[in-house]
């Protein structure tokens, strides 16, 4: 088939100005709405994960990094073999995938990218929240955040009262803290005083020793909490290992085991969600794609398209969603990187639009200091 | 000066140590040499323990996986015996104790904190078995014997170094036009160079282009470990010229001829000594030092210092400890979880590390769960100072320390775990009052809030009392 630019969009106008919106109110908000991001850092390789097979381009300069089996989406795009459940969920329309996207944001470091990912900003360093904190302040959706991780990740930040579960092997007696709790004076003590805050109103089922590299514990229990009617509604897992300079592989190798963990951690959700899943998004983030061509060492460069995996069954219908730039010389970032032609902050501004019942206007005022980002929620999500 | 200056710019006062009439001297004449390691166990060289690293992968990759390859049990089995025959599981506990014994008892405190820096700024983040065989090393043979130096002494020897090399793929990266490039169709990998640019020297203000990275990636070619059947990856470091890509290159706007092996030196002298080097690594110092967001009056100093001395280490130091006793009263700083139990041990004596006699060991059987302990403990405190996610190190900013999780480990910490690391002869409440007034204005009303257990040594008694004290806003941070 013919790869060529924009042939596969989807959704009529290329040009992606807003659609109408109508806002959803009452009866929709009514029914608790589930957002979780995986984060993918390290730079997780779109063209690994839903490689395009349409275009023989892609074989030729990955000679070493060639996919075997690949589970088939459609005739131009396929699927790593490892995102079984992804393909599980396309069959029922509740997995798709937004591809030749990224933050605009070109300058290939990780620190100055994974920066850019979670404030949504232009300048590193530069914000100190994350665009989801921001998202959740701005729909005054309070001590709803939960990170899966042992720090609170910079995504998260901006809104009070996040809670984190990553729990310590042995059980601790939490009324410790209200012997010190009155100590935590002044300015400079906020932070901590606000975190032992949360900490004390942490439900029971959070207060209990377990071993935090089991991953599917800490999925397990992200599903319980999400399920429940009062829990979060955000909730963020946080994924290294992406950053594959050697060794990359296809089939297995360093990248195949990064996207096995997102593999788990959606079955598990999907598994143990039940009913809740119809009301949930899974969204990937990540700071850049990675170099078409593979590098002295068997792996890929830092490069600037990627794609963003979606699961859950806020989702329209399965599909690959993509302004399609092309692998051809000319079309390449910079003549190496797969290009990106929709700026993935347009998708987490529709993602937070739909699960938090807010105006995407109006959340990329707040939110994104009205950066141009067309609504996407027609498209992708169901209204 | 308050005494948490002795915890801004050290560990805090052990029980046998007191205040110094000056505490500024005290701190900067710690500065101008080397202290010796004085871990009474083994301290092995970085070449004996890339010796063990390679028989570990050579003996996996290239003998048991062929031996074994049709019976997987066998081969786990057999591949479980080749760890504790090459110490892969416990070279690393050995370097955790070398590092903790020197913070605890070092009489240059204040030098280990540099120490403790430098080897951030250039860290070796967790990739293959670098953490288990390679970084420990690299810190005491790389690191610290340039902390006497130049910067750009130190860059030098960390950029062609085993252990950087190994971490950032610079073995991978070939010439496109050198011999083995042409020959094999293999092409430059990035990652070093970048590294180089983006953490070790002038961060990404100086506003380097795409092919600036790849004009050092060239310059940097040849730099590899030389590979044979038997070493595989673990060869030392040499220049193989037929890696190198020949031409001249631009990086930042300065031409390198074609000069081999000469390039990296030069460029590494014009990246170390750059303005904005200086005033990016200035600024990391102070931030570790004095506070998460320095000024620029907090900052200048050091780097007019800097420029004074031509990037010497120890006058850099010097004005750092000047900057962060000038500021003292009057900033916060948050103390990121391996420093925190590295002072909680100087400060109360505890029993870490574990002694020498019990760190031996047999290569005959695994690591014992008292062997693992320190190790264990950074972990779970979500410190493991040789595993860094990233190349970028652990943060020095404190809303990356906190969350619920991260603090209520430290509360585990202290009332679970700690009881159990008190010497006998330490379990009494006048013991635990002596250390608080050798370290804090405050000890009073510390002590108050502890003085219900008054009577108590029982491990449970010991933990109320350390799980309070120990999570004392005064002790996260100062």
């Amino acid at each position: 088939m013919n790869c060529t630019r924009r042939n596969f969009l989807i959704g009529g106008s290329t040009t992606l100005f807003l659609s109408g919106y109508f806002p959803k109110i009452s009866f929709a908000s009514m029914q608790k709405k589930n957002l979780i991001i995986i984060s993918l850092r390290g730079g997780m390789d779109g063209l690994t994960a839903v490689p395009v097979i349409g275009d023989k381009r892609l074989k030729k300069l990955r000679k070493k990094l060639i996919l075997e089996d690949v589970l088939n989406l459609n005739s131009d795009f396929g699927l790593h073999p490892k995102l079984e459940i992804f393909h599980k969920l396309w069959q029922k329309n509740q997995a798709a995938f937004v591809h030749a996207t990224n933050i605009p944001y070109t300058g290939r470091s990780h620190f100055d990218g994974q920066n850019l990912m979670e404030t949504g900003a232009h300048i590193p360093y530069k914000e100190k929240t994350g665009w989801l904190g921001r998202g959740l302040l701005a729909s005054n959706i309070i001590g709803k955040g939960l990170a899966i991780s042992l720090p609170m990740p910079l995504l998260l930040r901006g809104v009070p009262q996040n809670n984190n579960f990553f729990p310590s092997p042995d059980f601790v007696e939490t009324k410790l803290i209200d012997q010190i709790y009155n100590e935590f004076k002044g300015e400079h003590n906020e932070l901590i005083k606000s975190t032992l805050d949360t900490i004390r109103q942490r439900p029971l089922s959070m207060q209990i020793a377990t071993d935090s590299d089991d991953r599917k514990k800490l999925a397990l229990e992200a599903a319980k909490q999400l399920k429940d009617q009062s829990g979060p509604r955000v909730a963020v897992f946080d994924l290294d290992g992406f950053d594959t300079h050697a060794a990359q592989g296809g089939v297995d190798g360093a990248h195949a085991d990064e996207l096995e963990e997102v593999n788990k951690i959606v079955t598990i959700l999907h598994e143990n969600l039940g009913q809740a899943f119809d009301n949930t998004l899974i969204l990937t983030l990540t700071e850049f794609g990675r170099t078409i061509k593979q590098n002295g060492g068997y792996g890929t460069e830092h490069g600037y398209g990627s794609a963003i995996l979606m699961a859950g069954g806020l989702l329209k219908k399965s599909q690959v969603y993509t302004d399609w730039p092309g692998l051809k010389k000319k079309e390449l970032f910079e003549g190496r990187d797969l290009n990106s032609t929709i700026d993935s902050r347009v998708v987490y501004n529709s993602a937070m639009s739909i699960c938090f019942n807010q105006d995407p206007e109006f959340l990329r005022k707040k939110v994104f200091w009205g950066d141009e980002l067309p609504d996407l929620s027609q498209e992708l999500f169901k209204i | 000066m308050s005494l948490n200056f002795y915890r801004r710019v050290a560990f805090g006062l052990s029980p046998n140590e007191k205040p110094d009439k000056d505490p500024l001297n005290w701190a900067i004449n710690q500065l101008d040499t080397i202290p010796d390691l004085l871990w009474p166990g083994t301290i092995p060289t970085e070449k004996d323990l890339r010796k063990k690293y390679g028989e570990w992968v050579y003996g996996d990759r290239e003998v048991l996986r062929k031996k074994f390859k049709n019976d997987k049990h066998a081969y786990r089995k057999a591949k479980d015996e080749l760890r504790i025959k090459t110490g892969e599981r416990y070279f690393e506990l050995n370097e955790h104790a070398i590092r903790h014994f020197q913070t605890k008892h070092s009489k240059q405190p204040v030098f280990e904190r540099f120490w403790l820096f430098w080897g951030n700024h250039f860290a070796i983040s967790e990739k293959d078995f670098l953490a288990e065989f390679s970084t420990g090393p690299y810190q005491r043979e790389i690191i610290r014997p340039n902390m006497v130096k130049t910067f750009e002494e130190m860059v030098q020897s960390v950029t062609t170094s085993w252990c950087m090399i190994h971490h950032l793929d610079n073995s991978e990266s070939f010439g496109p036009n050198s011999k083995k490039g042409m020959e094999w169709g293999e092409t430059i990998n990035e990652n070093h160079a970048r590294e180089l640019l983006e953490l070790h020297t002038v961060s990404p203000n100086a506003g380097y282009t795409q092919e600036d990275v790849i004009q050092l990636a060239y310059i940097m070619t040849g730099w590899a470990h030389k590979w044979d059947r038997k070493n595989l990856e673990t060869g030392d470091i040499w220049f193989d010229q037929e890696m190198h890509q020949k031409g001249d290159k631009v990086v930042l706007g300065v031409k390198y001829k074609n000069d081999a092996k000469r390039e990296l030196a030069k460029v590494i002298h014009d990246l170390a000594t750059h303005p904005i080097c200086i005033k990016f690594v200035s600024t990391k110092l102070c931030r570790h030092f004095i506070t998460d967001e320095p000024t620029d009056e907090m900052i200048n100093p050091v780097i007019e210092a800097w420029n004074k001395s031509d990037g010497n280490l120890i006058e850099i130091h010097k004005a750092v400890i000047t900057q962060a006793y000038k500021y003292n009263e009057i900033t916060h700083k948050f103390h990121p979880p391996e420093i925190w139990l590295m002072q909680l041990s100087r400060m109360f004596d505890l029993n870490i590390p574990l002694s020498f006699e019990k760190m031996n060991y047999t290569f005959k059987l695994k690591p014992n769960n008292r062997q693992r302990q320190l190790s264990w403990i950074l972990r779970e405190i979500g410190h493991s100072p040789y595993r860094a996610k990233q190349p970028n190190g652990w943060s020095d900013l404190e809303v990356d320390w906190v969350s619920p999780e991260l603090l209520l480990r430290r509360f585990w910490f202290a009332s679970v775990e700690l009881p159990m690391l008190v010497k006998s002869g330490n379990r009494s409440h006048g013991f635990i009052l002596s250390c608080l007034k050798n370290n804090f204005e405050d000890h009073k009303n510390m002590a108050s809030l502890i003085d219900n257990f008054r009577f108590g040594t029982s491990d449970y008694d010991l933990g109320q009392k350390y799980g309070v004290i120990c999570n004392l806003p005064v002790v996260l941070k100062i």
